[in-house]
């Protein structure tokens, strides 16, 4: 292998030059995740009420993320759990889009399970987060954590993340929740948020436990299906 | 565009994914090259079994507190009125909410301690990172290559200790004066997906020839492995490497017996434990472990310190299942240590623990805890 091949094997493979993301940038993703989460979980609660009382809840809790000090609901949040990951804000966002849109009255997209392409992303969510759980707890022999900061991770991730819209033959556009994950890793490459490593991008440990959820209603459904 | 073609869209997906890659690697800085450890200025002559007690005092405490604990010293610039300065956690007691991060400084001139004041608080950090912080403790002190203090502590979510986190902050004061001194947070480094939990700092950095720095860490939530990250000369993070495959092994001191060649001394939290230690030989690039050390460890915290020549001192609790005696001793190899001097002797339950160093003006400075009430010191200089 040349000289200039090896350079950029090693520049592709680091994980001792990452890039983080600003103070200022991190603060206002703290506000702002949290918000679009905290919204859509306000429309999931208000499911039975008017729509116009929906919005103004969402709108409400939205709005007080963006309050300074304990009052805010991201002082207790961020506390404990410090900022989403992009995936899971822009599935709320999804979901809140579906929520309040006349056009579309759709379901919460990890309320049911959807094509066999959601359920595969994730059961591979639930996959990588047991591996970086387990990394956490040094189970494992390896730092999978720290790949998280190399740039071959996160154009591999995004590979395997476009493979439903490679695979995907139908006449129809393809179901805006199979963008989410490569549009995370999009907004990861640019922004680098929340923390600087791919993972906390892609995955929080929230959104793997909810992930959890619909990949067990989603192979009972499948279960269901191919017995009958 | 039409993307009904399987070979159109892998053709799209190719450009994205190089796209991808590019954008990533034009935001990242160089790969830096391997690091290579510096050491104190030291007499290139000096023999560690030479040092001896120059003088010993206590470190001034903030107006009401009753606990102290987990100093770090940090080493002054030549032409500074200060030869070091000290950061330690502060309160009503330990882990209580009213813990601050204080500070003091020896003054050259009049050779004495400033009265401590407090340097960082909770509610401040929380309404600057805007989410709260709960609990403060164990402050680790560094000077970036522009002469800017960086302060790693651990800032607690919701949960006790072992919920902790690492807030790195940085300067934000013109001066490093003790009156100026204030900090800014940066941000809570990032250790661990699961909301970066239980990850603690307790020792002094390993200095690096191009003025970064090698800051060593640790996990403790049930298993306990530590965990080093590299910064540059500004302080920004050039990535992190386990240090051991133990779940034993927290709170590591690093000392480096060449550029390269690193040992790792850990504390034990096994009963009748020793020393535990680690070695790199490219830098802290990757670790491997060496065999239990002679010294005792009765699960306390080990401060080290490699001085230039191969000479390294280390300031530990030497008798099995108590804290009442602090030793210094010496090696020249970093697992081999013979004692140089018995900082502190008494009786159970007195406790003389939690050791920091700094080579400062010609002299070994250790500071330590008393009875998690008080810091005290004690210099060590060289036989004429």
């Amino acid at each position: 292998m040349s000289a200039d091949a090896m350079h950029w094997m090693v520049q592709l493979t680091a994980t001792d030059a990452p890039a983080l993301p600003a103070p200022w940038l991190m603060q206002l993703w703290l506000s702002l995740g949290w918000g679009v989460v905290l919204a859509a979980a306000v429309a999931v609660v208000g499911k039975a009420w008017p729509v116009r009382g929906r919005m103004a809840a969402a709108a409400f809790v939205a709005l007080a993320c963006w309050v300074g000090g304990p009052y805010a609901p991201t002082h207790w949040l961020g506390m404990a759990f410090q900022s989403p990951s992009i995936t899971s804000v822009l599935l709320c966002a999804v979901f809140l889009y579906g929520a309040f849109s006349r056009s579309t009255q759709r379901g919460h997209p990890l309320g049911a399970a959807g094509s066999c392409w959601q359920l595969a992303l994730a059961l591979l969510g639930v996959v990588l987060g047991w591996v970086l759980l387990l990394d956490t707890l040094a189970v494992l022999p390896i730092v999978v954590y720290a790949w998280g900061f190399s740039p071959v991770a996160t154009a591999a991730a995004f590979a395997v993340l476009m493979v439903p819209w490679l695979c995907h033959r139908g006449e129809r556009a393809m179901d805006a929740t199979l963008w989410v994950a490569p549009l995370a890793v999009l907004s990861f490459a640019a922004l680098r948020l929340p923390t600087g490593n791919l993972w906390d991008a892609l995955l929080d440990p929230w959104l793997w436990v909810a992930l959890h959820v619909y990949s067990i209603r989603g192979l009972i459904q499948v279960s269901r299906r191919s017995k009958a | 565009m039409n993307f009904s073609s399987l070979r159109l869209r892998l053709l799209a997906t190719v450009l994205a994914v190089g796209a991808v890659l590019g954008a990533d690697l034009w935001l990242r800085p160089v790969t830096p090259p391997p690091a290579q450890a510096v050491w104190p200025a030291a007499p290139a002559t000096l023999q560690v079994a030479t040092l001896q007690l120059a003088a010993k005092g206590v470190i001034p405490m903030p107006p009401d507190t009753e606990a102290a604990h987990a100093s770090s010293l940090l080493a002054m610039p030549a032409g500074h009125a200060a030869a070091l300065t000290v950061f330690w956690f502060s309160g009503e007691r330990e882990s209580g909410p009213n813990v601050q991060i204080a500070a003091s400084q020896f003054n050259r001139a009049r050779q004495q301690w400033a009265p401590a004041r407090f340097v960082v608080n909770r509610h401040t950090l929380g309404l600057q990172l805007g989410f709260g912080v709960r609990r403060l403790g164990n402050p680790v002190a560094w000077m970036d290559g522009a002469g800017r203090m960086h302060l790693f502590v651990v800032a607690t979510g919701l949960g006790g200790w072992a919920a902790s986190r690492v807030l790195h902050l940085r300067q934000s004061s013109a001066g490093n004066g003790l009156d100026a001194l204030e900090f800014e947070p940066l941000r809570v480094l990032p250790l661990g997906w699961l909301w970066n939990t239980s990850h603690l700092v307790r020792n002094s950095p390993q200095p690096l020839a191009d003025g970064g720095m090698v800051l060593p860490l640790y996990f403790e939530l049930g298993l306990k492995y530590p965990v080093a990250m590299r910064f540059d000369h500004r302080g920004e993070l050039l990535g992190m490497t386990r240090i051991s495959q133990r779940n034993f092994a927290l709170q590591p001191t690093l000392l480096a017996r060449t550029a390269t060649d690193w040992v790792a001394l850990m504390r034990d939290i096994r009963p009748n434990g020793r020393v535990i230690a680690a070695r790199t030989a490219d830098g802290g690039r990757s670790w491997a472990d060496l065999p239990d050390l002679e010294l005792v460890n009765p699960d306390s915290a080990v401060g080290g310190m490699a001085l230039a020549g191969g000479q390294m001192v280390l300031a530990h609790n030497a008798s099995p299942g108590s804290r009442a005696a602090l030793t210094l001793s010496g090696s020249v190899n970093g697992t081999d240590w013979t004692p140089i001097h018995a900082m502190e002797q008494g009786a159970n339950p007195d406790e003389y623990s939690y050791p920091a160093m700094a080579w400062v003006d010609g002299s070994l400075w250790v500071s330590y805890t008393v009875d998690r009430q008080r810091l005290a010191w004690q210099r060590f200089g060289v036989k004429p």
